[in-house]
């Protein structure tokens, strides 16, 4: 009944407990990295957001559009904020491959290699997006300067179609740095614009032909004296 | 100065050896007035320049329509001037050449300074070459002051239509007077008469890739001329009427070339205007009289139905520079276009003043804040159309010197703005 009993019962525990005397040193130490860690990345935020806030990187970032962008999601006070966070998940990502380094965790040393490998490419990633953010509202102003001194109409919808478009091709090379399956989204993206060019063109074709006739005569016939009335000079 | 001018201009200059007075023509595409335009500088040189040794260069921009031919082989007989005093010592030599550089007005006028340089002139003329009402005795007018009175630099004074020059009269000239406190009362008129003295300091300025090197360069050489203690005069020319405007030059990237070089010299000499203070009439040469200007058609709805769209559209841009009470009244402005609609003195000067703000403080895009700026241009030039529809040409002036003062009555606004940062300042500012 004894014998019965410690096979059944105290076995176990005795067998858990020497797995657990064996792994807790390594427990322990993850804690501890995880914590002195934790602290060192919150500490890390704090100082880069300070140092971006002194250095005025909201009203650069202003300038770009990007700020609204960052405001827009809810999840940032400020362009700093943003950027700080950024610092801070960074941080922690280096903190969990230092833990899995330190307790040697069997996936450790592929994870680190994979990792480190990747850093250009999501820097190289993150270049180009703000890249691509600061041309799209670049051109996207400069399309809706052009439209309304030319009296066209639409000239917001030009305007956000010029910064959508840049910006979806700043997206698709982004993702192609970093390497994400990128046919299904090409396919995706050829496929929907494709399809709007084309219902453009049909919808405007049966639905607007006497205003396209017009749109092109005006276009093609001479500035009379009514058009250039006098000398701003 | 000799890189200014082509191995081939150079070799025709010192054969021409020396020159007292140098006439300037910029041209492009030019060949139906071009004629007439050297016609009357010859002749004007002829009957009253008779003892000094003179030259007229045209400077062209590669015109195709056989411009520079036509400079070439225009004459004037001498002996048809019937008040000539004394035949010339020397004829009027007469060079064309296209000029280097950036494509422009200014590029032209550079290579005309680096002529007169070359040439030892002590007096030079520009005219443009579209001009259909130029007479000989617009070059003594131009010229006499430089030569026999000490002048540096002499503006001209045209009459023109009410409704005509309206960057002149709403943007250029206020400024000019508020900022520099000389009434030149056509800063960027086209036709200007100068020393060799000035044309040389001209020479010096690294401003060729610039817009100055355009349609900027008008208003550089007087705010040059001013800014930097040049004695200055204008003369009383009669009526300006020049062929009809380059097809080429449209009003975004004219506007931009002349109100963007007036930014830029006022970011220059922004020592010189915020010392100086209040306006000074300058002596007038010329004996005034009335003359018929030709009609000038004006769709003032069109320019308010641009001005109440720009308001609407562009306000994501206006809020970056705009302060925030200059948009209110903007938009409500904009809300009320019809008989009514006005754009007030004082909203309009704020406008321009913040522009000139934001331009220094660079909050945004250069063109593009040049460009945003021309939707609220037209507004303001319905409003002046709509309110002067029934006013005589003097009532007119009147009222142009009423927005002047209001310039000058501001001058500590702009103060503000200028020293503050732009953004930071977007919600002062109390415009009506």
């Amino acid at each position: 009944m004894q014998g019965m009993l410690d096979k059944t019962f105290v076995e176990p525990f005795r067998r858990l407990a020497a797995h657990f005397e064996s792994v807790w040193p390594s427990l322990i130490t993850v804690l501890v990295i995880l914590i002195i860690g934790g602290a060192v990345a919150v500490t890390l935020r704090w100082m880069v957001f300070r140092l971006l806030t002194r250095a005025k990187f909201d009203r650069l970032v202003d300038t770009t559009g990007f700020g609204s962008a960052i405001l827009r999601t809810q999840l940032f006070r400020s362009p700093s904020d943003f950027a700080a966070r950024i610092v801070q998940g960074v941080c922690w990502a280096f903190i969990v491959l230092f833990a899995l380094v330190a307790v040697e965790a069997p996936v450790a040393n592929s994870l680190v290699d994979r990792f480190v490998n990747y850093i250009p490419a999501m820097l190289t990633a993150g270049l180009v997006l703000l890249l691509a953010s600061a041309v799209s509202k670049f051109l996207a102003r400069s399309a809706l300067l052009a439209a309304v001194n030319a009296q066209w109409p639409g000239a917001r919808l030009l305007a956000g179609s010029v910064r959508v478009l840049v910006m979806t091709l700043g997206v698709l090379v982004a993702l192609e740095q970093l390497r994400i399956g990128l046919t299904p989204l090409l396919v995706t993206f050829a496929i929907l614009f494709a399809g709007i060019v084309v219902a453009g063109a049909i919808a405007f074709g049966y639905g607007a032909r006497d205003m396209a006739r017009q749109w092109l005569q005006e276009r093609m016939k001479p500035p009379t004296q009514e058009e250039e009335p006098f000398h701003h000079l | 100065m000799e890189s200014v001018l082509s191995k081939d201009v150079q070799e025709r200059l010192k054969g021409v050896g020396a020159a007292e007075i140098v006439v300037g023509i910029p041209s492009y595409n030019n060949v139906r007035t071009i004629g007439h335009v050297v016609r009357a500088c010859s002749a004007g040189l002829s009957k009253y320049f008779p003892t000094h040794r003179s030259l007229i260069i045209n400077s062209d921009g590669g015109s195709t329509d056989g411009t520079r031919e036509a400079a070439q082989q225009a004459e004037h007989d001498t002996e048809s001037l019937l008040l000539l005093t004394q035949h010339p010592v020397s004829p009027v030599q007469r060079i064309s050449a296209p000029y280097l550089g950036v494509p422009g007005k200014g590029s032209a006028f550079r290579t005309i300074f680096a002529a007169a340089g070359l040439l030892g002139a002590k007096a030079c003329v520009v005219v443009d070459s579209d001009l259909r009402s130029i007479t000989p005795q617009w070059i003594e007018l131009l010229a006499g002051p430089v030569l026999g009175r000490n002048f540096d630099f002499i503006a001209p004074y045209y009459l023109r239509h009410k409704f005509d020059g309206t960057i002149t009269n709403g943007i250029i000239y206020p400024i000019t007077r508020a900022l520099f406190g000389k009434r030149v009362r056509q800063p960027i008129g086209g036709d200007f008469g100068f020393s060799g003295r000035l044309a040389a300091r001209y020479l010096e300025k690294d401003v060729w890739e610039s817009d100055v090197a355009r349609f900027g360069v008008d208003i550089w050489m007087t705010l040059t001329a001013i800014a930097e203690g040049f004695v200055t005069g204008q003369a009383y020319l009669g009526a300006k009427l020049h062929d009809a405007k380059d097809p080429g030059a449209d009003l975004t990237a004219m506007f931009r070339q002349v109100v963007g070089s007036l930014f830029t010299l006022m970011e220059t000499y922004q020592q010189v205007w915020q010392s100086s203070n209040g306006s000074q009439p300058v002596p007038m040469f010329g004996f005034p009289f009335e003359v018929g200007v030709e009609p000038v058609k004006v769709n003032a709805e069109r320019m308010v139905a641009a001005f109440a769209r720009g308001v609407k559209e562009l306000d994501s841009i206006y809020s970056a520079f705009l302060s925030h009470p200059t948009r209110e009244a903007l938009a409500a402005w904009a809300a009320n276009t019809g008989d009514g609609f006005r754009l007030p003195d004082k909203l309009w000067v704020h406008v321009i003043y913040e522009y000139a703000a934001a331009w220094h403080h660079r909050t945004l895009d250069r063109q593009h804040l040049m460009e945003s700026l021309v939707p609220l241009y037209l507004g303001r030039t319905a409003s002046f159309v709509l309110e002067m529809r029934d006013s005589s040409p003097i009532e007119v002036e009147d009222r142009i010197e009423c927005l002047c003062s209001e310039f000058e009555h501001e001058r500590a606004y702009l103060s503000t703005r200028w020293l503050a940062n732009g953004k930071e300042n977007s919600h002062a500012g109390n415009a009506g």
